[in-house]
């Protein structure tokens, strides 16, 4: 019986040694750098804790009772800031991520113009989209329902792309062997194979949309985050307790039965 | 009738898909195609319904060039001629139902059909093509939870309701067992028979090409090196198509369970 031979090893270990290295320096870098430039006084941040924190701490345990009608009236247009938000985004989302998809109508032009366009969206952060659209509509809710409708179509229009491009094109091919048109083959082999994803994400991004809606009133773009604004400016913190147990709440409830019924859906 | 004459195709990357075909497949006709994978068999078949499209010579369908066809004119062309796929191609998602619908989308209109609208004759008949192959009962189950065997029997319903003149077969067999696969031919010459539509179906196994076929065009390289009847055809034939010895992977076997 001949002996077992242990496999070659692989080749350019230098090459790749040197480049471990140079990354982990690289990092280690970056590191201390931070560390060094932000200047952080420990003694003194530890003072101030040691100040203050035990009121925020105490109030934020002794909520505001009384203020539970309030709390959950703004939760209310919270959660249908969110809503609307989130259904405007899925919609508008879909014509941007066929365009998107590079193997949809688009062809590569399109697809490199609607990848553009969705990144271009990406990178506005929600406050900023809120504060804009303040300054258009004015300080309401619907500043707020369309700054969350904005951000959420930049990355709902990018998930559903990705989606389409991983369709089974075979079946896409079978209907077009049978004679359909365009259309027919969307509706009969693109949509099948997408909408339960399409769904499932849209209402990921509606859980998400809670929690981004809840601070967009700190700006005037209407929900609890108006409330959770003047709590602040007062240093009412009881009063932010009863805030943030209404938040923690919904989010729970929310996030619980996206998980349930995501999981119907795929 | 569809006649080959003088067609190649180059492929973008310069392979050579098809090297002067000149074939004529009468009406009513089953063809296999035999070759090895690599040979054109697929190439030749995606030709008939423009899947790919030949770069030279002229290829006629009921006396009509079909090279030229664009939009329109090629979906008339498809709703013709019907296809079958080695991986049966369905909406694994949907219904066996609405992927046997799906096979009347050519004659459908579009709104119609996008809505679900179906006319009852289209329903009755996506009914009907299931009963014949036997899978009726399976009619609201989603395709994804069906075999390999059935799914491949909706595929040929899906092809039945189209009420097409050509059916296609690409390698139908290819991904089932034995006797599953024995069945799927079968289904397939009954079709053929009783609404004598014309039959080409790719196959690399000697022993169902010659249990199934009327005619046998072997192919290598892109060329067509053997055309004629069944009754011709000796092992020497298929050794020269294949230019080697047959071998025991070539042979499917399990000829005498066909039957559930």
């Amino acid at each position: 019986m001949a002996a077992l031979q242990l496999p070659p090893k692989p080749k350019n270990s230098l090459y790749k040694k040197i480049k471990g290295i140079l990354i982990f320096l690289i990092v280690a870098a970056i590191y201390i750098w931070t560390f060094v430039s932000i200047d952080i006084d420990f003694a003194k941040a530890i003072e101030q804790v040691r100040q203050n924190f035990g009121n925020v701490i105490s109030g934020l345990f002794q909520p505001n009772w009384a203020a539970t009608g309030d709390v959950a009236l703004s939760m209310l247009e919270t959660i249908t800031i969110a809503f609307a938000g989130s259904l405007m985004a899925a919609i508008l989302s879909i014509p941007l991520a066929f365009l998107a998809a590079n193997n949809m109508m688009g062809g590569k032009i399109g697809s490199a113009v609607g990848k553009w366009i969705l990144s271009a969206v990406r990178a506005f952060p929600d406050i900023i989209l809120a504060i804009l659209f303040v300054v258009a509509v004015g300080p309401n809710p619907f500043a707020g329902v369309l700054a969350i409708a904005i951000g959420s179509t930049g990355m709902l229009g990018k998930m559903f792309s990705e989606i389409i491009e991983s369709i089974d094109m075979d079946v896409v091919q079978a209907m077009q062997a049978n004679g359909a048109n365009r259309i027919q083959i969307l509706f009969f082999a693109v949509m099948p194979q997408v909408i339960p994803e399409f769904l499932s994400y849209a209402i990921y991004r509606f859980e998400v949309d809670i929690r981004a809606s809840s601070i967009l009133g700190i700006v005037g773009a209407g929900g609890i985050g108006t409330m959770i604004f003047f709590a602040s400016s007062n240093r009412d913190w009881s009063q932010m307790g009863t805030i943030l147990l209404g938040i923690i709440i919904v989010v729970t409830i929310i996030d619980f039965a996206s998980a349930k019924i995501r999981r119907k859906i795929v | 009738m569809i006649e080959f004459k003088n067609v190649g195709l180059v492929y973008p990357n310069g392979t050579e898909g098809l090297k002067n075909v000149n074939v004529t497949i009468n009406d009513g006709e089953f063809v296999v195609i035999v070759g090895l994978s690599g040979a054109g068999k697929s190439t030749f078949i995606r030709s008939i319904n423009r899947l790919v499209t030949p770069t030279s010579g002229s290829l006629e369908v009921d006396g009509e060039n079909i090279l030229d066809y664009k939009g329109k004119n090629l979906r008339k062309l498809r709703t013709k001629v019907g296809m079958i796929f080695q991986n049966y191609n369905l909406v694994k998602r949907s219904n066996v139902l609405k992927n046997v619908l799906a096979g009347r989308l050519g004659h459908s209109g579009t709104l119609r059909s996008v809505l679900g609208l179906f006319k009852d004759e289209d329903k009755a008949l996506a009914y009907e093509s299931l009963k014949r192959v036997n899978i009726e009962e399976k009619l609201y189950n989603r395709a994804d939870e069906l075999s390999g065997g059935q799914q491949q029997r909706v595929s040929i319903a899906r092809v039945l309701t189209q009420q097409p003149k050509y059916i296609l077969a690409d390698e139908p067999v290819a991904s089932l067992d034995p006797p599953t696969s024995h069945q799927v031919m079968s289904y397939l010459k009954k079709i053929n028979k009783e609404d004598n539509i014309t039959t080409i179906v790719n196959l690399h196994f000697i022993d169902m090409a010659m249990e199934y076929a009327d005619r046998i065009i072997g192919m290598r390289a892109g060329e067509v090196v053997f055309d004629g009847p069944v009754s011709e055809v000796t092992e020497k034939t298929f050794e020269e198509i294949y230019g080697r010895s047959i071998r025991e992977d070539d042979l499917r076997g399990g000829a005498d369970s066909v039957e559930e």
